[in-house]
């Protein structure tokens, strides 16, 4: 089985590599140069890794958050406004030093997120729409920020001042890599604990699952909502504390750079599992990395990368059609919305 | 204030059109029993192929009609999904967004070179987009839904899709119709932003305007008259918006822009009284 998932899962990105490829037809490119740019500039070389393993933090981290969500049963598609309170958060308290800012980027996400829940259990709001309402509201709020109070004392561009440098997370050895890198493993390897390890866990899958079915094993579904949720975002908004931290040390218009959004990608591709999504993150990140090398190389716009990232998706649905449980949608989410709350009580 | 206010509306009517044409499309898929997050990349992709078929021909008219067709390829993409694969449809949904995003930034980028992005766009002469989305559009969908035999099976297929099975229809027949209808309104929607309310197409430029839409289905209860009154509410404040930006009251511009959002989330959260849906929305 896991043999089995691991393959449709590499099957997906080489047939979703192939039509990347191939689109560069359409601009007078050949398939094969395409191809090698694409490798050469994200694997080729050890700073092409580098920069590869740098877009893989983020990566890592909203997939993990995603693949929480789905797992549970919740549709957060707030990853984007997660991304940037917990950017925000870590920009605040950066002041108190790095770990402080951590937890900051920690809090913030999870508070973002716990906005939809809220809504949710309280005037029913679908989560679904309010997460990704709140993506754009945490993306004007940022501009507001870097264009008013948190704009740079020299007041020169829309954007604010670096982070004290004892809140900077340390790089490893000569490197670009920074310490994030191993935040985002051990996020991982805690959220597969949490899933599959624990009974919180155990009772988070079962909601999403089958949110009747847990109810009546005695699970509060709502309770493992707005948690799952909470958690969720927290991975988010660590994603972004670490971007800040680790690698802009600033903050900025455009910070998410759709990040939130990928990790939908990275999350379903590794098949909503934490570990899976490491080696899912990574192949997400060389196809960022070598898509900027694209543009810059052959001059084609790297949104090719979030081109890629939609392929993915469609590639995987079509392939875990008859494996249902392998996760690509959550069973009871769709029962759940249908039902609405008033006769689950 | 008021006089700026009272001055703002009709641009606000104007300005809601192709959210209410939206609106519209995502009512009627939904009343079939689909949930469908991609209409913000069929607006978006009809933004473009209306801009780039208008300069092709020098035509408006056959602007929209390239608007049309490239949210009917989008739509088709997802019903091949949520229909014949009986695909997720948030995740199909979600995933169709990206697909626009990305498909659009990539040819905006690779044409920038070209002339199509870059000279003026013809112009629509008289606006027949704005009575068409308000009153006709409406009435004529209102009929065919609650007045036909057509929109009995089509409702149908969205509450209890086993009964039209049962009598015989077809359930993905009538799931494909509702999605041409949105298409073909997503497209008209996607044209009018690009052509008659901006000067062209920008990367991005639907602005989750389709994300507002299926907020507004929820607020308006599925129902025509629902769809109107909210985008009404949303018109209105964003005419609030106009006139608070117009007066220069220094709201700072940046908040201005997060407003229309807000007033989506408060517009979700004003449904309270446990709205029903229609039975088996969503359900693949």
């Amino acid at each position: 089985m896991n043999v089995r998932r691991i393959a449709v899962a590499v099957l997906a990105a080489a047939v979703a590599i192939a039509l990347l490829a191939m689109s560069g037809i359409a601009f007078g490119h050949s398939p094969r140069e395409l191809l090698s740019i694409l490798i050469s500039g994200s694997v080729g070389s050890n700073f092409a890794l580098q920069g590869t393993l740098l877009k893989s933090i983020p990566l890592l981290l909203t997939g993990l958050s995603v693949a929480i969500a789905f797992r549970a049963g919740v549709w957060n598609i707030g990853g984007e406004g997660q991304f940037l309170a917990g950017a925000l958060g870590a920009f605040l308290a950066a002041r108190y030093g790095m770990i402080a800012a951590i937890a900051a980027s920690l809090l913030a996400g999870a508070i973002w997120a716990s906005i939809a829940s809220a809504m949710r259990l309280w005037r029913n709001a679908p989560e679904v729409l309010t997460t990704i309402l709140l993506n754009f509201i945490a993306i004007h709020l940022l501009g507001y920020a870097v264009n008013g109070p948190l704009q740079e004392t020299s007041g020169k561009y829309p954007q604010s001042d670096a982070v004290p440098i004892a809140a900077m997370l340390p790089t490893l050895g000569a490197s670009e890599l920074h310490s994030g890198i191993i935040l985002a493993i051990v996020a991982a390897i805690a959220a597969w604990f949490l899933l599959y390890r624990t009974a919180e866990g155990l009772r988070l899958r079962a909601s999403g699952f089958n949110r009747n079915a847990a109810k009546w094993a005695g699970i509060n579904v709502d309770a493992q909502l707005v948690r799952a949720m909470a958690i969720s975002g927290a991975m988010a908004g660590l994603a972004g504390g670490i971007e800040l931290l680790g690698v802009t040390h600033r903050l900025f218009e455009r910070f998410a750079a759709g990040y939130g959004y990928a990790g939908i990608a990275v999350a379903l591709l590794a098949q909503l599992h934490p570990l899976g999504t490491i080696a899912s993150a990574f192949f997400f990140g060389a196809l960022t990395t070598g898509a900027g090398e694209l543009q810059r190389t052959a001059g084609i716009s790297s949104t090719v990368a979030t081109f890629g990232q939609a392929i993915v998706i469609l590639v995987m649905i079509v392939f875990t059609r008859s494996v249902r449980s392998a996760g690509v949608s959550p069973a009871g989410v769709a029962a759940s919305r249908r039902h609405g709350r008033a006769e689950e009580r | 204030m008021t006089t700026q206010l009272l001055a703002a509306i009709p641009l606000a009517i104007v300005a809601s059109t192709p959210l209410l044409l939206a609106v519209l499309g995502e009512l009627v898929v939904e009343r079939a029993g689909m949930i469908n997050l991609g209409i913000e990349g069929m607006m978006l992709t009809a933004a473009m192929t209306a801009v780039i078929t208008a300069q092709l021909t020098h035509s408006v008219m056959l602007g929209f009609l390239g608007g049309i067709a490239g949210a009917a390829i989008v739509g088709a993409l997802f019903g091949l999904f949520a229909l014949r694969f009986a695909a997720d449809q948030i995740v199909t949904g979600t995933a169709i967004v990206l697909l626009a995003q990305g498909l659009t930034g990539f040819v905006y980028n690779g044409l920038q070179q070209n002339d199509i992005f870059n000279q003026p766009i013809p112009r629509l002469g008289i606006d027949v987009i704005v009575p068409l989305a308000w009153i006709i559009i409406p009435i004529a969908l209102a009929f065919l839904l609650w007045r036909t035999q057509f929109g009995l099976r089509l409702r149908a297929c969205g509450e209890l899709p086993a009964a039209v099975t049962a009598n015989g229809s077809s359930v993905a027949q009538h799931r494909w119709i509702a999605l041409a209808i949105e298409s073909v309104l997503a497209g008209l929607a996607g044209a009018y932003l690009a052509l008659a309310l901006s000067s062209g197409f920008a990367e991005n430029m639907v602005a989750g305007r389709g994300f507002i839409a299926l907020s507004i289905v929820i607020f308006g209860r599925w129902k025509f008259k629902g769809a109107l009154l909210g985008t009404a509410v949303f018109g209105i404040a964003a005419a609030a918006q106009y006139a608070l930006q117009a007066s220069g009251r220094g709201v700072p511009f940046h908040l201005l822009l997060a407003v229309p959002y807000v007033v989506t989330l408060l517009i979700l959260c004003g449904i309270a009284g446990r709205v029903r849906a229609p039975e088996s929305l969503g359900k693949t």
